[in-house]
C-alpha cells in the first residue's frame, strides 16, 4: 500500500511540476510557434489539439523510453545524445500512424477530416520533443517521464486557454498598429510567464 | 533608390516580401518562427552564435536533401519526413559541433535539438510546389540570414541588459535589467523588437506606396 | 464605470494613498515623500512621452498611471534605491498600460505588475525592511538598521516578534505605507460606505484568505486563530485587497463575478504565499487571475457582452472575412454538410489509401493560415453595452 502511495505521489509531483513551475509555454516556451499558429487558425480547435498533444506526448515518451536502451545496447551509447532527436521523430511517426489508424476505423469520414487538422498539427511539436528530451537528459524513470509528459501537455492546455482568453482582450483597435498580432501576444505571454516565475523564483536548467 | 525601382517594388510587393527574408519577412520577428530557442536560450552572444551555427548547418542542407528527394518521388507523411531528414542532418551537425566547440554546446540543453522540428527548419516544405536545388539553397541561406540577424539582435540586447556585457566584454558595471536573462524577459524583448521591426516595415511599405503613386501621377 | 465615476474613484484612491504616505513618513521619515514624488513624476513623464510619440492628445484627467506608481511605491521599503522605482514604473506604464492600448483597456493590474517586476529584478532590495524611526539618508536611502520583513520571516519558518497592536499600527520593519492595517481598514470602510468602491472583492478576498490560513496554518506552535492573525496582518494583505483588487479596469463588473474573482484570487494568492519563492505572492497571483476576469464574468453572469459576439455580429467586413475563411479552407465541409448522410449511414473511410489522401491534403494546407488583422473597435463594444442596458431598462 505504501509503495502504491509512493508511486502515486511521485507521479503527481512530477505532473504538478510540469504544469506549474516548468510550464511548457511560460517557463520553457516549448511549442510556442505551433500555439501561435493554432490561435490564429479557425480550422483548429484548442481542445482537440491539446487532447491529441497529450496522447502523442504519452505514447512518444513510452516508446522512446523503451527504444533508447536498445540504441545504447547496440553500441551507440556514446552517440546517445546525438541520435535521440531522430529516435523521437520516429516515435512521433509511429504514434501518429497508430492514432490515425484507430481514428479512421472508429469515426466517420467527416469527423475524421475535422479532427485531422488538429491531430496532424499536434503530432510533432516542440512541446513533445522538448519534454521527451528533458526527461531523457534528466534520467527520469518511466513513471516520472509519463507524469512529467502528462503534466507538460496539461500545462500547455492551461497556457493556451489563458492565451486564447487574453487574445479576446487584446484584439482591439487601441493597441498600436505595429504591435497588433504577434508582438502584443508575446507581451501578454511575458506577463503571464512573470506571474508563473513567482512560483519557481529561479532560472530553469536548459 | 530610382523612381523605377519604387514602382517595381510596389507592383511586385508580395514577391519582394517573400525574397527579403532578412528584413521584410524576417522569420522570427514577422512570422514568429524559432521563438523557443531565442526566448529561453538566447541570453548571450555566445549562445546566439551557437544557435546561428546550428541553423546554418541544419536549415539549408535539410532543405536541399528534401527537395532532391521530393522531386524524385512522392513522399508520404510529409509532416514527419522533413523532421526525420532534419534529425539525421542534425545528428551529424550536433556531433561535429560538440567535437570542435566542446561542452559549451551542451549549455543550450534541449534548445539545440529542438531546432529539428522547429517550423523555421521544416515549415516551408509543407507546400505542393516542388523546389529546385538552387532555389532551396538560396531560400535556405536567406532564412538562415534572417534568423541570424534576429537571434543576434535579441542576444546582444539581452546580454547587455542582464549582465552589462556584450560577447563577454564588460561595458557597464551594473546589471541594468536582470530579468532580461529569464524567459519572460526574453518574451518581452522579442516582442518589443518585433514591434519596432513591424513598424519599420510598415513605414517602408508606406514610403514605397507613396513614391510609386507619385511616379505614376508624374509619368 | 463612466469616466466621471472613474475620475472620482481615482481621486478618492489618491487621497487614501496620501493618508498612508503620511503615516509612512511619520515612521520612516521624509524620504517617503521623495520616493512618492519620483514615482508620480516618472509615471506622468511616461504618459506625456507616449502621447507625443503616438501623436495623441494627452489626457490630463487620467490618473491611473500615478495611482499605480504610488500604490507600488508604498509597498516598497524606504531604503529602496530611486532607480528601482524609476525603471519599474517606466516598464509598467509603458508595457503594462500603453502597449495594451492605454487608459481603461489594460488587462493587468499595473501596481501588481510593477511590484512583480521590481521583485524579480532586485529581490534583495525589495524584500529588505527598515526598522521604524531609523535614520535613513534622504537621497541615497542608506541606513544601518535593516532587517527581514515579517513576511520574509514567516516564509523562512520564523515568527515575527511583534504584538498585535504593533502589527495593526504598522509599527514594525516593513513597507513604507502598506502595513498600516488599522488605517487601511478605516479607509476601506469609508470608501465602501461612500460607494467609491464595492465591498464584494475585498471582503471576499479577505474572508477566503483568513479561511485558508485557518484551515491550512503554516506557522507551527500557534493556534489557528493566531495563524490567521499572523497571515492577515503581514504581507500587505489588506493593502492589496483595498488598493489593487478594487481596480475597476482589471476586475469584473457584476457582483456575482466579483465574488468569484475575489475567491479565486485569494486561493491563488495563498498558494503563491505558501509555495512560491517570493513574499508578495499576492501580486503574482493577481496577474494570473487578471487573465480570467472576462471568463469569470461570462461564466457567472451570462448576459455580459462577449467580445467575440460583437465582432461576429456587427459589421459587413466581419461577415465577409468569416466567409473568406470558410470558402478557402472548408469549402468541402460546407458542401458536404448540405448532403449529410442520415445518422445510421455515416460515410466511413474506405481503406488506407482514402486515409492517406485525406492526410496528404491536410498536410498541404496545414500552413495556409490567414492571420486575422481584424481588430475590434472599443466604441462598438461600448455601444453594444449601452444598447443592452437600454433593453434591460425597457424590459423592467
Amino acid at each position: 500500500m505504501n509503495d502504491i502511495l509512493k508511486i502515486l505521489v511521485e507521479f503527481f509531483a512530477y505532473s504538478l511540476i510540469a504544469i506549474g513551475a516548468q510550464n511548457a509555454i511560460f517557463t520553457r516556451a516549448l511549442g510556442l510557434s505551433s500555439g501561435m499558429r493554432m490561435l490564429n487558425d479557425p480550422r483548429k480547435n484548442t481542445l482537440y489539439f491539446c487532447g491529441a498533444l497529450t496522447v502523442f506526448q504519452l505514447m512518444t515518451s513510452i516508446i522512446v523510453y523503451f527504444v533508447m536502451p536498445l540504441v545504447t545496447a547496440a553500441g551507440f551509447a556514446h552517440l546517445r545524445r546525438f541520435v535521440l532527436p531522430t529516435v523521437i521523430v520516429m516515435a512521433c511517426t509511429v504514434s501518429y500512424v497508430i492514432v490515425i489508424g484507430l481514428l479512421s476505423v472508429i469515426v466517420s469520414k467527416e469527423r475524421f477530416k475535422e479532427l485531422l487538422q488538429s491531430v496532424t498539427s499536434a503530432s510533432i511539436t516542440g512541446t513533445i520533443v522538448g519534454t521527451v528530451l528533458l526527461t531523457n537528459y534528466q534520467g527520469m524513470t518511466l513513471l516520472q517521464s509519463i507524469g512529467f509528459g502528462l503534466g507538460s501537455s496539461v500545462g500547455y492546455l492551461f497556457a493556451m486557454l489563458l492565451i486564447t482568453e487574453g487574445d479576446r482582450k487584446i484584439a482591439h483597435d487601441r493597441v498600436p498598429e505595429s504591435l497588433r498580432g504577434l508582438p502584443i501576444t508575446l507581451v501578454y505571454i511575458s506577463v503571464l510567464a512573470l506571474a508563473v516565475y513567482g512560483l519557481t523564483g529561479h532560472a530553469i536548467a536548459l | 533608390m530610382k523612381n523605377k525601382d519604387y514602382s517595381y517594388l510596389y507592383a511586385n510587393w508580395d514577391d519582394t516580401v517573400r525574397r527579403r527574408k532578412v528584413t521584410l519577412s524576417n522569420p522570427v520577428f514577422m512570422k514568429g518562427l524559432a521563438l523557443a530557442p531565442i526566448v529561453v536560450a538566447g541570453t548571450s552572444v555566445h549562445n546566439g552564435l551557437l544557435l546561428c551555427i546550428a541553423v546554418f548547418f541544419l536549415l539549408t542542407p535539410t532543405r536541399v536533401i528534401t527537395s532532391i528527394i521530393t522531386r524524385r518521388m512522392s513522399v508520404p507523411f510529409k509532416t514527419f519526413f522533413y523532421p526525420f531528414v532534419s534529425a539525421i542532418v542534425f545528428a551529424f551537425v550536433y556531433y561535429y559541433m560538440y567535437r570542435y566547440l566542446g561542452t559549451s554546446v551542451l549549455m543550450l540543453g534541449v534548445y539545440l535539438p529542438i531546432l529539428v522540428i522547429d517550423p523555421l527548419i521544416v515549415k516551408n516544405f509543407e507546400k505542393t510546389r516542388k523546389e529546385s536545388v538552387l532555389y532551396s539553397i538560396i531560400n535556405g541561406l536567406r532564412n538562415t540570414m534572417g534568423f541570424a540577424v534576429a537571434c543576434m539582435t535579441v542576444c546582444v540586447i539581452r546580454e547587455f541588459l542582464a549582465f552589462g556585457t556584450i560577447g563577454g566584454i564588460k561595458l557597464v558595471g551594473v546589471s541594468l535589467l536582470p530579468m532580461a536573462q529569464y524567459s519572460f524577459g526574453g518574451f518581452l524583448i522579442v516582442a518589443l523588437v518585433a514591434g519596432l521591426w513591424s513598424a519599420a516595415v510598415k513605414n517602408y511599405k508606406y514610403r514605397v506606396e507613396v513614391e510609386a503613386l507619385h511616379n505614376e501621377r508624374h509619368s | 464605470m463612466t469616466s466621471i465615476q472613474r475620475k472620482n474613484h481615482d481621486k478618492s484612491m489618491l487621497w487614501a494613498i496620501f493618508a498612508l504616505a503620511l503615516c509612512g513618513s511619520v515612521l520612516h521619515g521624509a524620504r517617503v515623500w521623495l520616493l512618492c514624488a519620483v514615482a508620480t513624476v516618472t509615471a506622468k513623464v511616461v504618459d506625456v512621452l507616449v502621447s507625443m510619440i503616438r501623436r495623441t492628445d494627452y489626457d490630463a484627467t487620467d490618473h491611473s498611471s500615478e495611482l499605480a506608481a504610488l500604490i507600488f511605491t508604498l509597498m516598497l521599503p524606504v531604503n529602496i534605491p530611486v532607480y528601482v522605482i524609476v525603471v519599474s514604473v517606466v516598464l509598467t506604464i509603458y508595457v503594462g498600460k500603453h502597449m495594451f492600448g492605454g487608459r481603461d483597456v489594460y488587462p493587468f493590474n499595473l501596481a501588481a505588475l510593477a511590484m512583480c517586476c521590481a521583485a524579480v529584478n532586485w529581490p534583495d532590495k525589495v524584500f529588505s525592511a527598515v526598522v521604524p524611526f531609523a535614520k535613513v539618508d534622504f537621497f541615497s536611502g542608506y541606513t544601518a538598521q535593516t532587517t527581514l520583513s515579517n513576511a520574509s520571516l514567516i516564509k523562512a519558518g520564523g515568527v515575527p516578534p511583534y504584538n498585535t497592536v504593533d502589527m495593526l499600527l504598522g509599527n514594525y520593519p516593513g513597507a513604507m505605507g502598506a502595513d498600516f492595517v488599522l488605517v487601511i481598514v478605516v479607509i476601506g470602510l469609508f470608501m465602501i460606505l461612500c460607494r467609491k468602491i464595492t465591498w464584494h472583492i475585498p471582503v471576499t478576498f479577505l474572508i477566503t484568505c483568513g479561511a485558508i490560513a485557518y484551515i491550512f496554518p503554516r506557522i507551527y506552535g500557534f493556534s489557528r486563530l493566531e495563524s490567521i492573525q499572523l497571515e492577515m496582518l503581514n504581507g500587505s494583505v489588506f493593502f492589496v485587497a483595498l488598493f489593487m483588487l478594487a481596480d475597476p479596469v482589471t476586475t469584473p463588473k457584476t457582483p456575482k463575478a466579483k465574488i468569484v474573482f475575489g475567491f479565486v484570487t485569494a486561493v491563488l494568492a495563498m498558494i503563491f504565499r505558501y509555495v512560491g519563492s517570493f513574499d508578495i505572492g499576492t501580486c503574482f497571483a493577481l496577474l494570473l487571475v487578471n487573465t480570467l476576469d472576462g471568463y469569470i464574468e461570462r461564466m457567472v453572469s451570462g448576459d455580459r457582452i462577449k467580445v467575440a459576439d460583437v465582432a461576429g455580429e456587427d459589421t459587413e467586413e466581419n461577415k465577409r472575412e468569416k466567409t473568406v475563411h470558410r470558402k478557402i479552407f472548408t469549402a468541402e465541409k460546407t458542401e458536404k454538410t448540405k448532403e449529410k448522410a442520415p445518422k445510421g449511414q455515416k460515410e466511413k473511410i474506405r481503406g488506407a489509401s482514402d486515409a492517406m489522401d485525406l492526410i496528404s491534403e491536410t498536410e498541404d494546407n496545414i500552413d495556409n493560415v490567414i492571420y486575422s488583422t481584424r481588430t475590434i473597435s472599443i466604441e462598438e463594444i461600448l455601444k453594444a453595452e449601452e444598447e443592452q442596458k437600454r433593453k434591460k431598462g425597457g424590459k423592467k
